[in-house]
């Protein structure tokens, strides 16, 4: 049953394989060239998803009343709905839609204002994501919230309690 | 080479045929890792997201100017201008008039400019 004989024609099928999966892996790849000009839809449409989460948690449930995030941002880096809060409700806010839990999705948040000096600070409002390294591709998404005129608790001591003021929110927002 | 062997001339030329066809196509999936970079950079460096913010800042702005002193509303000026400029790169520029009778409604004309050094933006708005 068993010889040696044939070994030149096993080379060959191997190589015609090769060849084959090469040829159909080429003529696959070239119907959709990724160019440079695709690289930033995913990051448009992040900015977009960001940008509209933070508008709806800015609008008021009720006319006149405060939306959810001034209040958020009124309690500053308070463990009970504070800026972590923030964070996680904008999170929750972005995966809000069917299907995917998209577990990757991170944000941080941070807020600027101008303080009794006249100079611009800026403060992280949720606490630092252990596992951001800087070299994430992120986008920023920002929201301007006017805060009264008495000083909200948990918000940084530089800042104004004599006049109503606007303040920046910014959250960064990435895949890890 | 002539009246050594002519055979095979059509083999011959249609190895040089398919040998340009390839060429050319190479050519082209060359050049289209440029394409839309350029449109790429300008939907990147368009600051859509940001004139829209500004512009429910002022409103708010408006809003709360009905209701606060003068001073405040001056205050709540100078932050965004401020935080703009440190924040987001935008020199910006807004002021509410005093209302106007427009269409049976009284409205304050509000005038908005932006300019971050690569878009520039005016708008005067009714509200």
């Amino acid at each position: 049953m068993v010889n040696d004989a044939g070994q030149l024609y096993t080379m060959e099928g191997i190589a015609a394989g090769v060849i084959m999966l090469l040829t159909a892996y080429i003529v696959v790849s070239t119907t959709s060239v990724y160019t440079a000009g695709d690289t930033h839809i995913p990051d448009m449409q992040l900015e977009q998803l960001g940008s509209d989460v933070l508008a709806m948690m800015d609008t008021p449930d009720t006319n006149r009343g405060t939306s959810e995030l001034v209040g958020f941002v009124k309690n500053g880096t308070r463990v009970m709905m504070g800026g972590n809060t923030l964070r996680d409700r904008f999170l929750a806010g972005c995966k809000m839609r069917s299907g995917d839990p998209d577990d990757n999705l991170r944000a941080q948040v941070y807020l600027s204002y101008r303080t009794t000096g006249g100079s611009v600070n800026t403060t992280p409002l949720s606490s630092p994501d252990p596992e951001f390294t800087g070299r994430e591709n992120t986008v920023r998404v920002t929201r301007w919230v006017q805060l009264p005129t008495e000083k909200p608790p948990g918000i940084p001591i530089d800042m104004s309690n004599t006049r109503s003021k606007a303040v920046l929110v910014e959250v960064l927002l990435w895949r890890a | 080479m002539a009246c050594m062997n002519e055979d095979g001339q059509w083999i011959v030329l249609m190895g040089l045929l398919v040998a340009v066809g390839m060429f050319f196509l190479a050519l082209i999936i060359n050049q289209s890792a440029l394409v839309g970079q350029t449109t790429a950079e300008g939907v990147l460096e368009f600051s859509k997201n940001d004139i829209r913010d500004l512009r429910e800042a002022v409103f708010d702005y408006v809003n709360a100017s009905t209701t606060l002193a003068p001073g405040q509303c001056a205050d709540i000026q100078k932050d965004i201008v401020a935080i703009s400029l440190e924040r987001k790169n935008a020199v910006v520029s807004f002021s509410a008039g005093d209302p106007q009778h427009v269409s049976g409604r009284w409205l304050h004309p509000v005038k908005i400019h932006y300019n971050n050094g690569v878009t520039v933006y005016n708008e005067t708005v009714y509200y």
